[in-house]
C-alpha cells in the first residue's frame, strides 16, 4: 500500500509533465508568450508540489512525499522561470503547511529543500542543457541529488537534536530519494519519447559533452563511491574502537573497584590479625607453645571469617600456621608466583595483597592472600570466594549499579563459579539467563568485544574475570554505532551534494571554455567552408584558443592567395577555352551570301564560366538545311569538352544524309557509350528542305522554339519531345513536320535567355521574349536576335550573368516550287488564276514590279484562253529557280499558237489603231522567251522571265 | 480596281486605283461611257498597279471619243506602265503629262 501510494505520487509529476508538454506542441497554449506560458507552467508544477505534501505518505511513523520533482522537472523540461516559480509555490505551501496538520519537524529543511529543487532544476536547464531536454540518467541523477541535499537539511536544521533527526533520515532517506529520482527520470524519459529524440540521440556521432560528461559522471561516481567506502571504514573503524575503548573503560573500572574493595577488605582483616598476633605475642613461637598458638589462630579464622593464618618469620618459614601442613613453608624456596612475592615483606615492604588466584601450593585451591609486616617476618592471611563474597558484596555492587555505558548500556557482575547474577541493573540479566552465555563467558577471551543479543536488538559486550566474578560490560550495537552512522549518512551526503556541485560547476566551466569556443570555431570554419573566406576566427578567452584562431586565419588568408592565384590563371585558361569553343561555332555572318533563299543568323554570349550552350547549322544536301540548338548539362570544361563531341557527332550523323530523328537516336547511342560523366545534352535538331520549305525535327529534350508564319505572330513550336542526348541508352526519336512558307521565321534559343535574371532575381521568362520578337517587324534574323540580347542586356542589368546567351534565327525567303492550279477557264475565275501566281511570286520574292508585268501576261494569256479557245480546263503552272520564274500555260482548247499571229504596227493613230492581237504582242515583249507546243490535244504556252 | 470620278465644269477627272485588266476593264469603260460632253477627261493613273490589253482598249476607245469633243490627258503614269504604253505605241497617241 505504501509502494503503492509512493508510486503514485511519483507518477504525478510524469503525468503533469507529458500533458503540458503535448500542450505546448498543439493547441491555442503554445501561441501564448513566453513569459505567460511560464507562469502557467509554473504554477501547475507549483500546486503539483503542494499536492505532494498534502498527501504524504505515513511510513514507520514519519511521512514521505515527492514533493521535490514537480519544480525540478519543471525547471529541468519547460525552463528556468518555471522552475523556480514551481519552487517558490511548493516551498511557501510547505511553510504555511503546518497550520493545517502537516508535519512541523522538517518544515524549514523541506521548504527550502522543495526551493533548491525548483532552483536547481533551472540552473541545470540554463547553464548545463542549454535549454535543451536532459536525457533521463541526468534526471535520474539530479532528481535524487536534489533529494539528499533536502535529507542533509533536515540534519543541518537539527544540529542539536541529532537522535531524531537521524531517525527520520534513516527511514525516510531510501525511499524519498529513489521516488523523487525515479519521478524526475520518468518525466525526462516521457518528454523526450513524445517529442521523439529517444530514438533520434543514438543517430551521428557523440558530441564533446555527450561523452565528457559521461566520463566526468563515471569519474565522479567513483571517486563518491571511492570516498564513501573510505570514509565508512575509517568511522566503522573508529567506531569499533570507540566501544572497545569504552566497553574496556568500563570494565575495568568496575574491575578495579572491586579488586579496591576486596584489597582494602582483605588488608584491613589482616591488619587487626596482625594486632592480635602481636598483642598476643604469636610471633614469637616457640616449639612448645606451637600448638596452642595453632589452636588460637584456628579461633581467629572463625572470627574473622578467613580460611587460613600464616605466621612467617624473619627468614620467610612459616613457623605456625591455622593449619598444621603449611606449618614450615618457606617462602624463600619459591623464586617466583604467589608465595614467592610475599618475600618482599621480608625486605622493606610493609604490606601485600594478592589478587584472588590459584595456590603455588595446590593449584585447584583458588584465594586471596594478604600479608603485613611483623616484628620479626610478617603474618599471612588468606581467604577463599565464599569468604570474601559475603565481606564485599556491598561495594561490589555498588561499584557495578552506579555505572552506565553510554545511555543504554550497563554493567553486570556475576559469580564465576555459579553463575549467580551479582549485580545487574533491574531487566536486564538474570540468573536463568546468565546461565545460558556463563559458559561462552568463561570460554571467551576476556577484555574483547563480543557480540551478544537479546530481546531489544544486537548487543556488543565485553567482560573480564576478578576476584572469582565475572565483570561484563554491554551497549546496544545502534547505540555504539550511532555517530559512526550519522557520521557516514551526513559524509556520504555531504559527498552527493559535494560532488554534483563539482560535476555541475566542471562541467559548465569546460562547457564555456571549451565546447562553446569549439562550436563557435566550428560555425566560423563552416562559413569559410561555405565559401566565405573573409570569415575571421576570433576566440581570445585563453592562450590555445586565442593561437588556434590566429592559425586558422592564417590558413586562411594564404589559402585565399593560392586561390585568388588559382583563379587568375583559370580565368585565363577559361578564356582561352571559351575561344576555342566559340571558334567551333559558325560565326561569320552572313554564313551563305550566295543564297538568297534564307537567312540565318546566331550568337552566343558566354557567361563567365564556360558553358556548355552550342548552336550549329549547315548543310546535309544540295537543298537541305540543318539548324540545332543544344544545351550541355553543367558548366564549365566537361560542359564545354561534352559539347564539342556531342556537336562533331551530330554533325558527321547528319552529313550521312540520315533522317532527322534517326540522327539524334545514334547520336544518343554514341554519346551514352562514352558518357562516363553522366552529363546530358538538349538538343534541337531541324532539317529544311528549301525546295519545299518542309521543316523536319526531332526534340532531344531542348525547349521548343518559335515560329513565325508569314504575317503572323511568333508561337512556340510544340512538337513531340524525347529524353534528353546522353540521358538513357535506346532511346528512340521521332520526327515531327511542319511547313515552311517564304516570309517564315523560327527561333532558336537555349534556357539561358528566358532564365536570365535581374537584381531582383526576376526571370527574363518567355513572355518576354515573345512579346519582344512580335513587337516589331525585324527585317533580318541578325536584327532580330540583336534586339533580344540587347532585350535581356538591359533587363538584367548590373547582375551577374549565369548561363550562356545562345540564340539563332531562320528566315525562309523563298522556296524552289512547282506549283500549279487548274481552272474552268472563264472570266471570272481569271482573279484567281493571278491571285494564285501571285501569291508564289510574293512569296519567292520576287519584285513588286516583275509580278505586275507577269500578272498582265497572266490577264492577257488566260483572258485569251476563256474567250477563244473554248477549253474544258485551263491550267498555270508556276515555277521558278535562281535566276528565272516560269509559267506554263496549259488548255485542251483548240489548237491556237499566239506566235502565228502577226504583230500589230503601232505605229498607227488612235483612228487608225485596231483593237486585237495587242495582249500577244505585250507578252511577247514583257517575257525574256516564249514557247508554245500542241502536244497531246492540249496547247502549251511556256513563258520565261528573268529575275 | 476603284475610281473616283471629279467633275470640275467641263473637266472630269477619273483617278484609277489598282489593276486595270480583263476583269476590271469593263467597269473604267462604264466610267468613260458615262462622262458626256465634257471636253477634258483626265485620268490619273498614280493608282494603277498594272494594264493590260483590255485596259489598253478602253484607253483608246476613250481616246478616240475625246478627240471628237476635247482633248484626254493621263497624269501621273508609273515608269511600269509607261514601259507599256511604250511597247505597245500608246506612248505616242495618249496624251501623257
Amino acid at each position: 500500500m505504501t509502494i503503492f501510494r509512493l508510486v503514485t505520487s511519483a507518477l504525478f509529476p510524469v503525468a503533469i509533465a507529458a500533458v503540458i508538454y503535448l500542450l505546448t506542441k498543439d493547441s491555442k497554449f503554445k501561441d501564448f508568450s513566453y513569459a505567460k506560458k511560464q507562469i502557467i507552467i509554473g504554477v501547475v508544477f507549483g500546486i503539483s508540489a503542494c499536492l505532494a505534501t498534502q498527501f504524504g505518505i505515513p511510513y514507520e511513523g514519519f511521512v514521505l512525499n515527492v514533493r521535490g520533482a514537480s519544480p525540478l522537472a519543471a525547471g529541468l523540461l519547460f525552463g528556468a522561470p518555471a522552475g523556480v516559480i514551481a519552487g517558490v509555490i511548493g516551498g511557501i505551501y510547505r511553510w504555511f503547511s503546518v497550520y493545517w496538520g502537516v508535519g512541523s519537524y522538517t518544515q524549514l529543511a523541506c521548504s527550502l529543500g522543495t526551493i533548491i529543487a525548483g532552483l536547481a532544476g533551472a540552473a541545470c536547464h540554463k547553464y548545463m542543457f542549454d535549454k535543451k531536454k536532459p536525457g533521463w540518467f541526468y534526471g535520474l541523477f539530479i532528481g535524487a541529488s536534489v533529494e539528499v541535499a533536502h535529507m542533509l537539511l533536515v540534519f543541518t536544521t537539527h544540529i542539536n537534536d541529532m537522535q531524531n533527526a537521524f531517525e527520520v533520515v534513516r527511514i525516510c532517506a531510501v525511499p524519498m530519494i529513489s521516488a523523487n529520482g525515479l519521478s524526475v527520470m520518468l518525466s525526462c524519459i516521457v518528454v523526450s519519447a513524445l517529442a521523439g529524440e529517444i530514438n533520434r540521440k543514438k543517430l551521428g556521432k557523440k558530441q564533446i559533452t555527450q561523452t565528457f560528461s559521461v566520463s566526468l559522471l563515471i569519474c565522479v561516481i567513483i571517486a563518491y563511491i571511492a570516498t564513501s567506502a573510505f570514509t565508512f571504514v575509517l568511522q566503522n573503524s573508529i567506531s569499533k574502537t570507540d566501544v572497545e575503548e569504552t566497553l574496556r573503560k568500563n570494565v575495568t573500572d568496575v574491575e578495579k573497584d572491586v579488586l579496591e574493595a576486596s584489597d582494602h577488605n582483605l588488608l584491613q582483616i589482616t591488619r587487626n590479625i596482625r594486632d592480635d598476633v602481636i598483642k598476643d605475642e604469636l610471633y614469637k613461637v616457640t616449639p612448645s607453645d606451637k600448638e596452642q598458638i595453632r589452636a588460637q589462630l584456628t579461633d581467629m579464622l572463625e572470627k574473622y571469617n578467613v580460611t587460613d593464618i600464616n605466621i612467617v618469620d624473619e627468614n620467610g618459614i612459616i613457623t605456625v600456621s591455622s593449619y598444621a601442613e603449611f606449618d614450615d613453608f618457606d617462602f624463600t624456596s619459591q623464586k617466583d608466583g604467589q608465595s614467592a612475592e610475599f618475600t618482599a615483606l621480608l625486605k622493606d615492604d610493609e604490606e601485600i595483597v594478592q589478587q584472588y588466584g590459584p595456590l603455588d601450593y595446590d593449584k585447584t585451591i583458588e584465594r586471596k592472600y594478604a600479608g603485613v609486616k611483623l616484628p620479626n617476618g610478617f603474618v599471612q592471611v588468606g581467604y577463599d570466594f565464599d569468604h570474601f563474597k559475603t565481606s564485599i558484596e556491598q561495594e561490589v555492587r555498588l561499584a557495578a549499579n552506579n555505572r552506565h555505558i553510554g545511555d543504554t548500556g550497563y554493567i553486570f557482575i556475576l559469580d564465576q563459579r555459579t553463575g549467580e547474577v551479582i549485580s545487574a541493573p533491574e531487566g536486564t540479566v538474570t540468573s536463568e539467563k546468565a546461565a545460558g552465555f556463563i559458559d561462552t563467558l568463561k570460554s571467551s577471551k576476556a577484555l574483547t568485544v563480543l557480540n551478544a543479543e537479546n530481546e531489544e536488538g544486537k548487543l556488543y559486550c565485553m567482560h573480564n574475570f576478578c576476584e572469582g566474578y565475572i565483570i561484563a560490560g554491554c551497549i546496544s550495537v545502534n547505540e555504539a554505532h550511532f555517530s559512526r552512522n550519522v557520521s557516514i549518512y551526513i559524509g556520504i551526503f555531504m559527498q552527493v551534494v559535494v560532488f554534483v556541485t563539482l560535476f555541475v560547476l566542471i562541467y559548465i566551466l569546460i562547457k564555456k571554455i571549451i565546447i562553446d569556443n569549439i562550436h563557435e570555431i566550428n560555425n566560423s570554419l563552416s562559413q569559410i567552408t561555405g565559401g566565405n573566406l573573409d570569415t575571421k576566427v576570433n576566440v581570445r578567452d585563453n592562450e590555445e584558443f586565442a593561437s588556434l584562431s590566429d592559425d586558422i586565419n592564417s590558413t586562411v588568408d594564404t589559402l585565399k592567395d593560392y586561390i585568388s592565384q588559382a583563379e587568375k590563371r583559370m580565368d585565363e585558361e577559361l578564356k582561352f577555352a571559351k575561344n576555342i569553343q566559340h571558334s567551333a561555332l559558325p560565326s561569320v555572318f552572313p554564313a551563305y551570301p550566295n543564297r538568297r533563299e534564307f537567312d540565318i543568323y546566331a550568337s552566343m554570349n558566354t557567361a563567365k564560366e564556360v558553358g556548355g550552350d552550342f548552336y550549329d547549322f549547315y548543310f546535309v544536301g544540295k537543298n537541305t538545311i540543318a539548324v540545332l540548338m543544344a544545351d550541355v548539362s553543367g558548366k564549365g570544361i566537361p560542359a564545354a569538352m561534352f559539347m564539342m563531341t556531342a556537336k562533331t557527332m551530330i554533325k558527321n550523323l547528319a552529313e550521312t544524309g540520315l533522317p532527322v530523328q534517326e540522327v539524334l537516336t545514334q547520336a544518343n547511342e554514341k554519346l551514352c557509350e562514352t558518357n562516363e560523366a553522366g552529363m546530358f545534352v538538349t538538343t534541337w535538331l531541324g532539317f529544311i528542305d528549301l525546295t519545299t520549305g518542309k521543316l523536319t525535327y526531332a526534340n532531344a529534350g531542348h525547349n521548343p522554339p518559335l515560329l513565325k508564319r508569314g504575317k503572323g505572330k511568333f508561337e512556340y513550336l510544340k512538337g513531340r519531345s524525347g529524353l534528353v542526348l546522353a540521358g538513357m541508352e535506346g532511346v528512340v526519336y521521332r520526327a515531327n513536320e511542319v511547313d515552311l512558307w517564304p516570309g517564315d521565321k523560327l527561333y532558336l534559343y537555349t534556357d539561358g535567355v528566358t532564365e536570365a535574371t535581374n537584381s531582383e532575381t526576376q526571370l527574363y521568362g518567355e513572355d518576354r521574349l515573345v512579346d519582344l520578337l512580335n513587337s516589331q517587324d525585324y527585317k533580318t534574323p541578325e536584327e532580330s536576335c540583336k534586339a533580344v540580347l540587347q532585350s535581356v542586356m538591359d533587363f538584367t542589368g548590373e547582375a551577374d550573368q549565369f548561363d550562356d546567351i545562345t540564340m539563332l534565327q531562320f528566315d525562309l525567303y523563298e522556296i524552289k516550287t512547282t506549283e500549279e492550279i487548274v481552272v474552268i477557264p472563264d472570266t471570272s475565275s481569271i482573279p484567281r488564276v493571278t491571285e494564285f501566281v501571285e501569291k508564289w511570286m510574293g512569296r519567292s520574292r520576287v519584285d513588286q514590279r516583275t509580278i505586275n508585268k507577269v500578272n498582265v501576261v497572266i490577264d492577257e494569256i488566260y483572258s485569251n484562253i476563256a474567250y477563244y479557245s473554248k477549253a474544258g480546263w485551263a491550267s498555270v503552272k508556276y515555277n521558278r529557280d535562281d535566276d528565272n520564274i516560269y509559267l506554263t500555260f496549259t488548255d485542251d482548247g483548240s489548237p491556237y499558237n499566239p506566235l502565228e499571229k502577226e504583230d500589230p504596227d503601232i505605229t498607227l493613230s488612235a483612228e487608225e489603231r485596231e483593237i486585237g492581237g495587242l495582249g500577244v504582242f505585250m507578252v511577247k515583249k514583257i517575257m525574256d522567251n516564249v514557247d508554245y507546243k500542241y502536244e497531246d490535244g492540249k496547247n502549251v504556252l511556256k513563258l520565261t522571265k528573268k529575275i | 480596281m476603284t475610281i473616283n470620278k471629279t467633275i470640275n465644269g467641263n473637266e472630269t477627272t477619273l483617278a484609277i486605283e489598282g489593276r486595270i485588266d480583263t476583269t476590271t476593264a469593263p467597269q473604267l469603260e462604264a466610267e468613260i461611257d458615262a462622262i458626256g460632253d465634257c471636253t477634258s477627261l483626265i485620268l490619273d493613273f498614280a493608282g494603277v498597279e498594272y494594264i493590260s490589253s483590255a485596259g489598253l482598249r478602253v484607253l483608246l476607245k476613250a481616246q478616240k471619243l475625246m478627240n471628237n469633243q476635247g482633248k484626254m490627258v493621263l497624269k501621273n503614269v508609273g515608269e511600269d506602265i509607261m514601259e507599256v504604253f511604250d511597247i505597245t505605241g500608246f506612248a505616242d497617241l495618249l496624251t501623257i503629262e
